[in-house]
């Protein structure tokens, strides 16, 4: 891990003022996490836990009341943390009068790019988000789904180390959802750090290496995935096409175990949802 | 809270050391007679709402062309107090425009004199008092526009025209001419000065009237006009018989001299 | 896509500078995202109207059409250049704002300043382009509507038995002297100059405000208040006035806005003035103080704007 946290968090505070007749809201209350370097992080929590006011704030989009914030190493308040950084926003808008390819090269040019590289950075980005076909026309006639792709392509274009993904699956199809999942679990095996919201636990559960859970402005809990969800004192096993004596001698063994060890339940697992929804959509059509 | 309250400090820095040089540029602009003076409300007669719109919102050209083409329907159904009404209005939003004065005085002193001098529904002694009101009405709009334009010479030579055409007072007639004339006006205005003088009741303007055409006579720029004019003059003025010129007076074609100089 | 090594993650930390290139595409795309909203039918609309209006007028002399026509068609440009600009720009920043098109720019390491300048750049190179195609549009009219115009006068003169060389020499300096001019550009000049000072200023209110109306609504307020800034800054001048709270507003009121009618040579062109160098000169270093001033001024409040 390199020693420069990718998103530092320190004693993060946000009070909106409030307007005439109303008090002041307290968004963020002493919010302080990191984000190491290339690991997915998810930041999780109910509607109006405060999620999105601490990654805005960490975008340098909003000014802490207290505290501080940092992208590898540099203030957000600093212009020069973004270059570092790609941001997707929850239900990203872009401008309608502007095709897919367009988009990208206003975006890379306000990065800074140009030329060959910029056009060949945006054909890349293009392809990976599965929007080639769609390139030449206008936003504004765009699915949610590709929205939220284009979206993706215009954080990456500029090849961010961080990238900041704020519901990247909210109104998306099961299909589209997926697809954005491979890419994050993509981004993290080349090294990118991913800092992701949601409250769609089971698709952060899929992706993240380490969680933080807000609620009320606060962080309730936070650490490694899999030892916050795991049960410590159960163990799962799953056989296949095992017969009914094998599960019959297993159900015996464990009784005979003794000691509080006991065989809370068995039967077949269920699918998910998901799963269903994507084989039965992918089927092939009958002739 | 910080940012807006600096700011505001900037703007009010900003705005006290702006309007010494607010003023210095208005005053540049205004000798150089490309923005007017403030219009001064509520002086004459109320233009209301849309004065109010063309003191404030910078329109006050489109606003008298307006108004311009208002007075013109009004004219069309020969409603003279609407129509001097609007050039009224017309004359204070384009104060330096020396076409609105001079429009304003035709429709006065021509459409509108010569409206009520041939009217036989009016009585004959009211029709000559308004055919004489109205050409003073002509002559009041032109010098009130002189006051504001001293040096335009078309005013001055309109205002000589009327006089000459319409009050028949050849001493101001030959007065304007000559102003005309010392600004810069066209050449034909220094003989019609003459003329005028030549014309009028007073031995001092025949003097002037003599001395000016005697000018054009040496310069080889005798015309047969201002022939007649100027033996005319020579008798008048007694001017000895070796001073005069030796040119016969031509023939007058009509037995009026005020019908005009022969050209 | 390239992998990135996270023992690399630490960057440089070599400030943000002031680009051209940012800015020009901030421009660019705010000016084709305001001309995707029609702008340029309305321009063409208004390009017929006017010539229409060149033409649709009944006539007393050359001089009258002519100085009619410059006047309606100024004066029409000037509302509608001042209309536009306050409208677009109060739309620009709430709109980026509202559909969270300004998280995903300035989520990139683009300043504030740049982005202020980009938008405020774009309004005034569409306002800029409409204003070259109607100034070429009425100098046309114009050019065609002289030699006309002149043309018929003589001939009427002619049957009048007045065509004396004086009297053609006149007529011709009159209708050369309202007709197709240099003075006709600078008069377009001053409008667009005009125009430039309201759009910064509504820029200005909408990085203060959230609400397009309210933006609209003040710069309204200011634009006419600037049109009468020379009746309130003599009024504040005045030593023997009493009233110190009436002077006080007038005197925050000359202070706040800028003055409008110092870019007011239209109905003096339109009747044949001269607009000499010296005043070209003055009207656009005025002009480009105000915009200097009132964008750092904007700079200042967006810096710290909570999106």
């Amino acid at each position: 891990m390199s020693a420069t946290p990718a998103v530092s968090v320190n004693h993060l505070t946000k009070v909106f003022k409030g307007h005439i007749g109303k008090g002041a809201f307290r968004a963020v209350h002493d919010v302080s996490f990191t984000v190491e370097a290339g690991e997915v992080y998810g930041l999780i929590g109910p509607n109006g836990s405060g999620k999105s006011t601490t990654m805005k704030v960490i975008l340098g989009l909003l000014n802490a009341t207290a505290g501080d914030t940092r992208i590898f190493g540099i203030p957000s308040t600093e212009v020069a943390s973004r270059r570092s950084v790609g941001f997707l926003p929850e239900n990203p808008y872009f401008y309608k009068h502007l095709n897919g390819r367009e988009t990208l090269h206003f975006y890379g040019k306000l990065c800074g790019m140009s030329g060959e590289h910029l056009k060949s950075r945006a054909e890349e980005m293009l392809a990976l988000t599965g929007l080639e076909d769609a390139a030449t026309r206008r936003v504004g006639g765009y699915s949610k789904g590709m929205l939220q792709r284009l979206g993706l392509a215009q954080a990456l274009i500029h090849e961010p180390q961080l990238l900041v993904l704020d519901e990247p699956t909210a109104g998306v199809d099961p299909s589209g959802s997926r697809i954005i999942r491979d890419l994050i679990i993509e981004f993290r095996t080349r090294g990118i750090t991913v800092l992701v919201t949601s409250h769609l636990l089971e698709q952060m559960q899929e992706v993240c290496d380490r969680v933080g859970i807000m609620a009320h402005g606060r962080m309730v809990r936070e650490g490694r995935l899999d030892e916050l969800i795991a049960v410590a004192n159960h163990t799962e096993m799953v056989p296949e096409n095992a017969a009914p004596a094998l599960l019959a001698k297993i159900d015996a063994l464990v009784q005979a175990e003794g000691g509080g060890t006991r065989l809370l339940r068995s039967g077949h697992p269920r699918t998910t949802l998901e799963r269903l929804f994507l084989e039965a959509t992918h089927e092939p059509k009958k002739p | 809270m910080k940012r807006k309250l600096q700011a505001a400090a900037v703007l009010l820095v900003f705005g006290v050391l702006k309007l010494p040089l607010e003023q210095r540029v208005t005053h540049d602009l205004r000798t150089m007679r490309l923005v007017d003076e403030p219009l001064h409300l509520g002086v004459k007669g109320n233009m209301g709402q849309i004065g109010l719109a063309a003191a404030f919102g910078g329109l006050r050209g489109l606003i008298a062309t307006i108004f311009q083409l208002r007075a013109h329907v009004e004219f069309t159904r020969v409603n003279w107090a609407q129509v001097d009404k609007y050039y009224g209005f017309v004359t204070q939003l384009q104060p330096r425009n020396a076409r609105y004065w001079e429009e304003a005085s035709w429709h006065m002193a021509y459409n509108a004199a010569s409206y009520y001098l041939y009217n036989q529904e009016l009585k004959p002694g009211l029709r000559g008092q308004l055919f004489h009101d109205y050409v003073k009405r002509g002559s009041d709009i032109l010098n009130e526009g002189l006051q504001l334009l001293p040096d335009n010479p078309r005013l001055w030579q309109k205002l000589g025209d009327l006089h000459w055409n319409r009050s028949k007072d050849f001493k101001a007639a030959g007065d304007a001419y000559w102003n005309s004339f010392q600004h810069g006006g066209l050449n034909f205005t220094e003989r019609f000065a003459a003329y005028a003088y030549a014309q009028s009741n007073d031995p001092a303007s025949w003097t002037k009237g003599y001395a000016i055409l005697k000018k054009l006579y040496n310069e080889k720029k005798a015309t047969p006009g201002l022939i007649e004019f100027l033996k005319m003059l020579e008798q008048n003025l007694h001017i000895p018989a070796d001073q005069r010129i030796s040119d016969a007076a031509p023939v007058r074609k009509t037995p009026d001299p005020q019908a005009g100089p022969q050209r | 896509m390239s992998e990135a090594s996270p023992s690399s993650a630490a960057v440089s930390v070599a400030p943000v500078r002031f680009s051209p290139q940012r800015v020009w595409t901030l421009a660019y795309a705010t000016m084709t995202q305001l001309m995707r909203m029609k702008i340029l039918p309305f321009l063409l609309l208004f390009c017929v109207l006017v010539a229409a209006m060149g033409f649709g007028f009944s006539v007393i002399n050359p001089e009258q059409q002519l100085s009619q026509f410059k006047t309606m068609s100024l004066g029409v440009l000037q509302i509608f250049s001042i209309v536009f600009g306050i409208v677009s720009t109060a739309l620009l920043l709430p709109k980026d704002l509202e559909d969270r098109t300004l998280y995903t720019i300035l989520s990139k390491p683009v300043p504030r300043f740049d982005y202020v300048l980009g938008k405020l750049l774009g309004v005034l190179m569409l306002i800029a382009s409409g204003l070259v195609i109607i100034d070429a549009v009425l100098s046309l009219i114009l050019w065609v509507q002289q030699s006309m115009l002149f043309d018929a006068a003589v001939a009427q003169l002619h049957t009048e038995k007045q065509d004396t060389p004086e009297v053609v020499a006149q007529m011709r300096e009159i209708v050369a002297r309202q007709g197709l001019t240099w003075n006709l550009h600078w008069a377009v000049w001053a409008i667009f100059l005009k125009a430039a000072v309201v759009t910064t200023v509504a820029l200005l209110l909408s990085c203060i405000a959230s609400s397009t109306l309210f933006t609209i609504v003040i710069t309204f307020c200011i634009t006419i208040i600037g049109h009468g800034h020379a009746m309130i800054r003599e009024f504040v001048l005045q030593p023997n006035l009493s009233g110190t709270s009436l002077r006080i507003v007038s005197f925050l009121l000359a202070a706040i806005c800028p003055d409008l009618a110092q870019f007011d040579v239209v109905d003096s062109v339109a009747n044949g003035e001269i607009v000499p160098w010296g005043a070209v000169y003055e009207m656009t270093g005025i002009a480009a103080l105000y915009l200097t001033v009132y964008l750092f001024v904007t700079h200042v409040v967006f810096v710290e704007k909570e999106l």
